[in-house]
This record gives C-alpha cells, structure tokens and sequence, in this order.
C-alpha cells in the first residue's frame, strides 16, 4: 500500500474487507484501550473460524467467543466473572469443546509478536517457565509451544517460543493521519509488536489528525502509515473500556456487562441489546445515552493534562540564507550555475 | 483510642509494609496496586512502583483498575513496552513483585490458571498474566490469596515457588539464587517460609482468628513460627490514607457493588427512567 493513498472509511467496510474467515485475528490493544467498536463489526458480519490472539483477553474475547466467532484462542489472562458462582464465555467454550486455548506467559506472548515484527522465526524467553505447566501442558500448538534449544555461545539451555504473524490486527489508538500514521500513547504493553508482527492492519482512532500534527509528534506514531490497510475515526470507540486522554473506563457499563456475562443467557441478552441491536457506534453511543443518561458519558470524559511539547526544531531548513546565498559556500544558485558552466562541469 | 479497620485495610496495610523505600516495585492487579500506592505516599517515597503494561515510576492519585492504568496518575516517568519490562526483570532490577493466587502449595508454588483439569476445566481462573516470569525473577515475591485454597497438589502449575522445597529453587539452575516468594498474606494471617525448607510457616493471625480456624484451611500438618504474634494492627494514618485514597477499597467488594448499585438505581430513577 502506498502512504499516499487514502485509507479513511468506516468499521463496516473496514472489518468487511481485511478480516476474512478463518483468519489469525490479533486485538491490538492490551489490557487499555480496547477496539471495541472494531470487535463488535467483526461479531455482526459473524465471521467464524477464527484463531483469536489476545493478551489480556477480557471484553474483547468474551464477546468474540459469545458470538461463535472463534475456534481457537491465544492467550495469557481472559476473564472469569462473578467468582465462584460466576462463569465466562470462555469457560462455557470449553466446558463445550467448541474452542481450544493455548496458554502462554504475558512476555512469552509478546515475545511471539516481536520475533514476528523483525521477521525473525523464533525468540528466546526466560527459562524458569520450563518447571511449569505452561510448558508441560499444551493445546493445539502442540510441540510447536514451545521448543528447547542450546545457546550457540554459553551452551546454557534456551527456552524459545515460535514467532506469530496474525494474518490480521484490529486496533484502537488516540489519533492517527489518514494516511494511517498511528499514534498511541500510555500503557504501551505489546500494541505496536501486535500490530506490526501482523500481515494487514486495522487502525481505528478517536480523531483523525491532520499529518502535520503527527509530524510534528513521531515519537508517538507506533505503526507507520505505510503497514496500515484502514484508518477509521470512532470516537468512544474503545468503550466501556478507556483511552488516556479522551475518557475513563466506564465502570457502570463494565460493571453490567460482567454481570451478564456470568451466565450464557445473560451475556447473549447483553449483546443482543449493545453488540446486534446497534448497528455501528454511533447507534451504540444513542442507545447508551438514552439509556443512562448523556451525563454519564460526560462524567468520564478527560480532562486535559498535555504532554510538554518536545522540540523538534533545527537552525534551518534550507540550505540558502535570507538572501538566497549557499549557506557553506556562500555564493546564489545562479552564482553556482555560472561557475559550473566556467569550470566545464555541466554536460548534456 | 486507635480506630477500627476493616479486613480490606488490614490486607492493604499488611502488604504495603512489606515495601521499602527505594526498592523497584512491579505491582500486580487488585490490592497490590493499592498497597503499592499507600507505600509510596506513606513510608517508601523512593520506591519505583511500574507496572508490566510499560507505565514506570508512577505515583497513582485514585487507586489503578488494572495493571494498564495510566488514568490513575498524573503523567509517569517512562514509558516502555511490555518486552522491556520483563527483560528488565530477567536482568535483575526488580526487588519484589506482588501476586494474587487461587492455589497454592507448602512450597510457595501457586495455580491461577484453572480448577480441575485444564483441558476440561471446572473453572477456568484468568490464567497467567506475567505471573511465572515475575515470580522466577523478581528478587522477592508477596503472594495475596482471598477466596483461594491450600492444595497438596495444584491443579496447575502456574507459577514457580520453592518447587520442591529445600534448595530444589536454587539447584535447579532456571533461577537467580535466593529469589522465592517471602510471604503469603491471606484473609487469615500471615505466612512466610522456612529459611531451609522452605515450607510455608504461620507467622502472624489476623485478630479474632485462632490457629485452629487457620489449620482447618490446610491439608497438611502446618509449621507454626516459634514467634507466631498477632498481625501488627494498622495506624490510624494508614486508615486514614486508605478511606480517602481508595474508598471503594476499604469498605470491600461486596458493599462497595451493594452500594454503588444502589448509587445507580437511584440516578436513574432521579431521571425519570
């Protein structure tokens, strides 16, 4: 894709065009900030089969696996609800053999993702995971979990884990261009190795800047324009969950949401009402608002505390001074063009 | 007279104490990051409290939902990503790691991946985390279990302890010699380990609990520390930081949901639904 081209367009199109059945679909986002809106096209347009890659799989994974929309899941943390009363999406799932999981550590997961993102086929981890389970215990990755190697210099023993490359990431940040120059600030957790280890990428933002505000700020751009297939702009579009900067977790809503998910029933009802029965985020957002109140959303939303600009500034950005001299040489272009004809320099 | 506390502050406070000034501080989800808090504020102003989601050197102003949470504070000093938090654990910068457990054995190894099998679970716990990897490297470890169990064997093994006990940890060569957890706290009292067998030993009871209520938990014959004392009781400052930093801590779960329900109810009905 060039960086040129335009990649605005909305999650429908989106979703409808980079995530295809059967696909390795990694959520960007860890723990913060989760994709949400992105999530719920991918659970309407019912995509099936996939092999779903999630950190710290909570909302996220709980709604993809409500939905039927994943066979197989890799993961670190997902959720259980309600304690010992309570259940999970993820639990009904495999109490019922519909999905598979494989275990790992949070750094061996993220330790997939960056072998993946330099292209590398494997990396080393850290060994004293080998006494435990973890290793002892696998799905469907089988001896490809994990595999032992010989360092080629100590000689020591080497836990490695076996690089990812998802076919596909969906993921939420702050703002991005719309050449899809995404920047996400805060907890950075493993978005960017999730997003640049993957084939295609979905960025979803709260604002689409213009690109000389992500010139003038690189160091917050975490996947450049040139890796990203589609940029769309939904703002709230990580809610119930937070965006430094723009709005707090919704703990009401969160709160609901896990109350629902406890039991099969409850979470199908939960999504019927905010997943199907709301056609994109802004029918969620409606929907939200008439049901609790346009002032709970606004009890969430940031205040402003800005990062100190850092300087990006030089002495110039030209090589002529004020009156149009080579700065080293100190003669005009037309000077330096006379001279070179004298010289016998110039051919054609 | 000194104030009453609540169980949810004394766990706190008891967790807390365990940080000293100066020391690198990964903190884990729930009551870690809590306790976390109150040391830097209260007696380790020095601490470098950092979570595994690449937030470092925070100084939380509302208690952090989860160990992503920079909405608790105002700005932090570094942000770096996931790898480099766990390298830099491997590399030995980080004192001690707090963890929540489900199960745990005599020797400090714990489950917080599933009950029954893992395959076809009875219940499937969240997993992991950064768990096995804080737990092997981080140079000491506070293990927190509310609502978990003594097993005298785990369901699954998580996390690595003192593995099979003595010096197995040390000679098995996978870890920096002396890390290990050093303390269990639980809704009851406070264990911590044998020097040589590393076996978990009872060392304080929270008040109103006796040794029995404690022994009745605990599948094996359980060592009693010869100095067994009561839980150091909490200071009226540590309350006092507690009810104003994490409110919704210090009156529990169960009635902070109670009441924040209620909370709720009656917006909505004040608007007319």
């Amino acid at each position: 894709m060039s960086v040129t081209e335009n990649k605005v367009m909305t999650a429908k199109e989106a979703i409808g065009r980079f995530v295809k059945d059967g696909d390795h679909l990694v959520i960007g986002n860890y723990t913060v900030g989760t994709c949400a809106a992105l999530v719920f096209e991918v659970i309407r347009q019912q995509r099936k089969g996939l092999t779903l890659y999630s950190q710290s799989g909570v909302f996220d994974v709980e709604v993809l696996v409500g939905g039927g929309c994943v066979d197989r899941l890799v993961s670190t943390y997902v959720y259980r609800a309600g304690g010992k009363e309570g259940g999970s999406a993820v639990e009904r799932a495999m109490k019922a053999g519909t999905i598979e999981m494989e275990d790992y550590t949070n750094f061996q997961y993220n330790a997939r993702l960056v072998a993946g993102m330099h292209g590398f086929s494997f990396m080393q981890v850290l060994e004293g995971a080998m006494v435990t389970d973890l290793f002892n215990k696998r799905s469907f990755l089988g001896d490809d979990k994990y595999r032992v190697i010989s360092c080629p210099y100590t000689g020591k023993q080497i836990l490695t884990v076996p690089a990812a490359n998802p076919d596909v990431c969906i993921v939420h940040v702050q703002r991005a261009d719309r050449f899809g120059n995404a920047q996400y600030w805060g907890a950075l957790g493993s978005v960017a190795a999730a997003a640049l280890a993957s084939k295609r990428i979905v960025v979803s933002c709260e604002e689409i800047v213009a690109h000389d505000i992500i010139q003038s700020s690189p160091h917050l751009t975490v996947i450049p324009g040139y890796r990203v297939d589609a940029v769309v702009e939904i703002p709230f579009g990580a809610h119930p969950t937070e965006v430094l900067g723009y709005y707090n977790l919704d703990r009401l809503m969160y709160t609901l949401f896990f109350m629902s998910d406890m039991n099969g029933n409850g979470l199908k009802a939960w999504m019927d009402e905010w997943v199907y029965g709301c056609v994109d985020r802004h029918a969620y957002l409606d929907h939200y608002m008439a049901k609790h109140g346009a002032e709970s959303l606004d009890a969430i939303r940031a205040k402003a505390y800005y990062s100190a600009p850092a300087n990006y500034g030089a002495a110039y950005t030209s090589c002529w001074d004020n009156e149009d001299r080579e700065r080293s040489m100190g003669v005009t272009l037309a000077e330096m063009e006379r001279i070179l004809e004298e010289r016998g320099l110039l051919n054609g | 007279m000194a104030k009453k506390y609540t169980l949810d502050e004394l766990l706190i406070i008891t967790a807390a104490r365990e940080i000293r000034d100066g020391e690198n501080v990964i903190l884990g989800v729930g009551l870690p990051t809590t306790a976390g808090a109150m040391a830097k504020a209260l007696h380790a102003p020095h601490a470098t409290l950092m979570m595994e989601s690449g937030i470092l050197d925070i100084e939380p102003l509302v208690p952090p939902n989860h160990i992503a949470d920079a909405h608790s504070c105002r700005g932090f000093s570094y942000a770096t990503d996931l790898f480099s938090m766990f390298t830099m654990t491997y590399r030995g910068y980080v004192d001690v790691c707090f963890l929540g457990v489900a199960q745990v054995d005599r020797f400090g190894n714990i489950n917080t991946t599933v009950i029954g099998d893992y395959y076809k679970p009875k219940m499937r716990l969240p997993g992991s985390g950064g768990a096995p990897d804080f737990l092997s490297y981080a140079k000491k470890t506070i293990l927190t279990m509310r609502g978990g169990e003594f097993v005298n064997k785990l369901d699954y093994f998580t996390s690595p302890g003192y593995l099979d006990g003595g010096d197995s940890r040390d000679a098995s060569g996978l870890f920096p010699k002396g890390s290990g957890p050093v303390m269990l706290l639980t809704t009851k009292g406070v264990f911590r380990f044998d020097e040589k067998t590393k076996e978990l030993l009872l060392a304080k009871v929270h008040p109103g609990v006796s040794v029995d209520d404690i022994r009745k938990d605990i599948p094996w014959d359980l060592k009693i520390a010869p100095d067994l004392a009561e839980t150091d009781r909490p200071t009226d400052v540590e309350i006092d930081f507690i009810r104003r930093f994490a409110p919704t801590e210090a009156v529990g779960r169960k009635l902070m949901y109670e009441l924040a329900i209620a909370h709720s109810f009656n917006k909505a009905l004040a608007r007319g639904k």
